[in-house]
């Protein structure tokens, strides 16, 4: 388990991180039986993620990649192959792998503290009041919303329900934290804010992020490596291209690097080129 | 701000939109006041997008010219006549498509027209609504209800049943909003393959760069409210049809691009940070009338003057307290001065004379410089392409393009910097015609290395490092450096608003003294390397010192095998006085490649320009050498002569 209590220990350098496998997902496919056969939504992926990672998953709607999410976080089996973290098959969903969606998905009876105060509470029934307060509020300080603890979900913007997910999401100390889509709801401004603060978190935090996405831009800025998914049906992994920007990353200077263009530009040929979609 | 030239002022505008302001009562009986003079001409069949932050009032507009709003003050005239309610002759499509449930695809189309065409024949109006729905590619989804077809469909028939009642003008409110960027992008190139085959005429609010560039021929670029007003208008120069791919490989793609996020930046950080906006007021202290700067540069190796102006302590010295503001494109300096966001900048040679002459048609904008930051660092470099086809001099380059089909094209930083000047005077002392036989567009520099791999230019004039970065990674040459056209030739100056100038003649003579101290730390080879690595640093070059050091502090590879030992490649401090005969060479050249006529009162413009008082005031408090210019000739290499004295366009001897 991999959190803030660590951070003394970490090394500054990424390139130090472990490179044992990680998460591996090995000959995956996922293949629904309907009236008129099967329907094959994933086929033969394999994909590699090693510890502390930030991958981002993006391809047109259709493609399979939330179901392969689903399948990390246990909510779904795979037809064939396996996926195994630190070598050990996924088969249920579990507190190891948490998953922020892009609806919130926060109960509206309760404050934002009392949110992330159940998920701590149903991971970690052995700790004392006391010590669920402390890492509730630990944090919602680290998404800067320790003054909205008592506001209830209808209370705060998009952006800030948001941050309570992710609060909520690393409070139980995940070792993968999977987000779908998690800011395709919230304009430019705020989605620009909260990816910075994405990356401050997991920079900090050095947890594996697996993320899916819709927006180019946002995957280079994030992500260590992108995953560009063909289209379904039996959609699989098409291209992964490596993001080389060092971190902490700026915006501003990843928009003037002459690889930015190239790469952005390599991932614009793969989604409206070589694997466009007319939607019909 | 440029407003389009009516090319025949006889006939009134297609769409305008006239000093348009909106004012909102709140409940305190306070009033709001959401848009303030917008003015804004529209050409039939102009596709235009509104953009700008939320809060900005483009949606604001969008319903004043839908006749849902009307404005405060001023109004709205389509073809003569003013817009004071809602009419089939404006159809807006919203991002909630809101397409009645228990109707198909088609009768949703369908309810309009009939509605609105009441005088046509049943078989017209059918005839019509078909047309419409092939024209969205709905024909296998007609009959089906909307909770059966996907977001990006129903978009779709929102389309359709806007343009089937024939509207004049067809309004979008962020229509692809509600959609993830990918469908959007599909979506996207169908409203502009309709557009284009159906010379329709469009106003489009979005937040979405890539969709703005891709549908528009011109992009409105809003400030932020309260008041908010037109704060850019970009021309979008790229030839139709477009495609996706394509216009993304256009070398004017990214800088275009640049321009808007650019611009959407700004107007970000001060909606973040509204309390820093003071931060232009003026704060005095002692004799000087603003110690609070905002100085612009551009992350090139010759901005050194101005970081180790601010690292040493050298603004500080002098008692400024000197903000440096990185900017990612000559023309962004150029807005920065004009809007007033900036106290002065580092420019190009020639960009105090053209913002003084409004260049390209702008409003002129007087420009004073006090002092030359520094002289060569420039070279021309062509792709490895070209090596490899046997090009590796001039007249080798020649014979190449004379044996091309097609045009080569060549990036330069800005229309009147010293790349352009010195690259066409260097194409044609060869024999090619800079303007006939390849073509020049504006690139900022940061974008010619990625421009020349994509293959979208074939070289380029730029300072360092992006001409060391090339051949660092082997993808071009350096056929030339300046030194090899004009040895000692003007690059940077500080230029400074004229008016800004008199309002703050003690804080202007500070910034000279403490840039010319700058400038003789920056001079001496020895300091050559502490320099570097404080240009190096992410807030300027953000680069490693392996493609700065070149030239600057080092042999200069132009990657042909040539090691050259330039002493001079980077000047700091030589001849720093502004000099008459160097802006009456770029006057006549600017003259000679059409840019801007020679002026006739060109001895006052040059008196007014420059600013040698100030400079000398500076240099003799630092006790440096100062004497008059004797206006000599200008010899370049090729052995042309520009005699300053006789500074008619025709002074050129070739």
């Amino acid at each position: 388990m991999q959190t803030l209590s660590l951070s003394d220990s970490l090394s500054e350098d990424r390139t130090t991180v472990n490179r044992d496998p990680f998460l591996v997902v090995d000959r995956v496919s996922k293949v629904y039986p309907t009236p008129r056969g099967p329907y094959s939504v994933l086929e033969n992926i394999n994909l590699t993620v090693y510890e502390g990672e930030f991958i981002c998953v993006i391809g047109h709607s259709g493609c399979g990649k939330s179901t392969l999410l689903n399948m990390v976080a246990g909510f779904n089996r795979p037809t064939t192959g396996e996926i195994c973290l630190k070598s050990k098959p996924i088969t249920k969903p579990g507190p190891d792998r948490m998953v922020v969606f892009q609806n919130y998905s926060l109960l509206p009876w309760m404050t934002a503290f009392e949110n992330i105060y159940l998920a701590v509470k149903n991971v970690y029934p052995e700790k004392s009041k006391a010590e669920k307060t402390k890492i509730v509020m630990e944090h919602l300080d680290m998404v800067g919303l320790a003054d909205a603890a008592n506001k209830k979900p209808k209370q705060l913007s998009g952006g800030m329900k948001q941050r309570v997910c992710i609060a909520r999401a690393l409070s139980i100390r995940p070792e993968i934290l999977i987000l779908d889509e998690p800011f395709g709801a919230l304009d430019i401004l705020t989605r620009e804010e909260l990816q910075e603060e994405l990356l401050k978190i997991w920079q900090e935090h050095r947890v594996t992020v697996l993320m899916i996405t819709h927006d180019i831009d946002e995957a280079i800025f994030l992500s260590d490596r992108i995953v560009m998914m063909t289209n379904g049906p039996a959609a699989e992994i098409g291209e992964i291209v490596e993001v080389p920007f060092p971190r902490p990353r700026d915006r501003a200077l990843i928009g003037e690097d002459p690889r930015y263009f190239t790469l952005r530009n390599q991932a614009l040929d793969f989604l409206f080129n070589r694997f466009a979609v007319d939607d019909h | 701000m440029t407003y389009p030239k009516c090319d025949l002022p006889a006939e009134p505008p297609f769409l305008e939109i006239d000093h348009v302001g909106r004012v909102f009562r709140t409940s305190n009986s306070d009033t709001y006041i959401a848009l303030k003079d917008v003015y804004l001409e529209i050409k039939r069949g102009e596709f235009i997008s509104i953009i700008g932050h939320s809060g900005c009032g483009k949606s604001t507009l969008l319903n004043i010219l839908a006749g849902l709003d009307r404005a405060s003050s001023g109004g709205i005239v389509l073809e003569g006549s003013e817009i004071k309610k809602p009419g089939p002759d404006r159809m807006v499509v919203f991002q909630n498509h809101s397409l009645l449930p228990w109707l198909t695809v088609r009768q949703n189309i369908a309810l309009g027209v009939n509605r609105v065409f009441k005088h046509l024949s049943k078989q017209d109006r059918s005839q019509l609504v078909e047309e419409h729905i092939d024209m969205v590619n709905l024909r296998a989804a007609a009959d089906k209800l909307p909770k059966e077809i996907s977001g990006g469909m129903k978009q779709r028939v929102g389309i359709a049943r806007a343009l089937a009642l024939r509207p004049k003008v067809l309004l979008l409110d962020e229509p692809f909003g509600a959609l993830d960027a990918l469908t959007r992008g599909g979506l996207q190139e169908q409203l502009m393959k309709i557009c284009n085959d159906h010379k329709i005429s469009a106003v489009m609010v979005t937040h979405d760069v890539d969709e703005a560039l891709l549908l528009s021929d011109r992009i409105v670029m809003m400030t932020n409210g309260p008041s908010a007003k037109i704060g850019e208008i970009l021309t979008v120069e790229l030839p139709r049809p477009r495609s996706r791919m394509e216009i993304v490989n256009n070398p004017n793609y990214y800088r275009m691009r640049g321009e808007l996020v650019e611009f959407l930046n700004r107007q970000k950080k001060i909606k973040l940070n509204k309390s820093k906006q003071q931060e232009t007021a003026a704060i005095s202290r002692g004799k000087l009338e603003k110690v609070n700067l905002q100085i612009g540069f551009i992350p090139l190796t010759d901005c050194a003057p101005l970081a180790i102006a601010l690292e040493n302590g050298l603004f500080a010295k002098h008692g400024l307290d000197v903000t440096l503001s990185r900017e990612s494109s000559w023309g962004s300096i150029a807005a920065g001065i004009k809007e007033e966001r900036l106290d002065a900048a580092q420019m190009v040679a020639g960009m105090p004379l053209s913002l003084t002459l409004g260049m390209g048609g702008n409003q002129p904008v007087p420009i004073k410089t006090a002092l030359t930051l520094s002289r060569n660092g420039n070279a021309i470099t062509l792709s490895n392409q070209l090596l490899n086809s046997g090009v590796k001099d001039l007249a080798t380059l020649k014979q190449f393009i004379d044996n091309s089909s097609d045009k080569l094209t060549f990036g330069i930083v800005h229309r009147a910097s010293m790349h352009n000047f010195l690259l066409r005077h260097w194409l044609a002392s060869g024999g090619i015609n800079p303007d006939k036989d390849v073509e020049l567009i504006v690139i900022p520099p940061a974008q010619m290395v990625s421009n020349l791999i994509a293959g979208n230019i074939i070289g380029y004039c730029t300072g360092e490092p992006w001409n060391s970065r090339a051949v660092h990674e082997n993808i071009g040459f350096v056929i030339a450096t300046d030194m090899g056209i004009w040895s000692g030739h003007p690059e940077k100056v500080l230029g400074v608003r004229a008016e800004w100038a008199e309002k703050y003649p003690n804080t202007h003579l500070a910034l000279v003294k403490a840039l010319l101290e700058a400038c003789q730390f920056c001079d001496p080879m020895p300091n050559r390397e502490q320099v570097l690595q404080v240009i190096c640093q992410p807030k300027y070059l953000n680069a490693d010192s392996v493609y700065v050091r070149p030239g600057f502090a080092g042999v200069y590879r132009t990657g042909t095998g040539d090691s050259l030992y330039l002493q001079n490649f980077n000047q700091f401090l030589v001849d720093n006085a502004p000099m008459r005969s160097e802006q009456l060479w770029i006057l006549a050249q600017m003259d000679r490649w059409a840019i801007l006529p020679f002026p006739r009162d060109y001895e006052t413009v040059i008196d007014r320009l420059l600013d040698i008082d100030t400079y000398r005031q500076a240099a003799e408090q630092l006790e440096i050498p100062i004497s008059s210019e004797l206006m000599l000739p200008i010899t370049l290499v090729d052995g042309s002569v520009f005699d300053p004295k006789q500074p008619s366009p025709f002074a050129m001897i070739a």
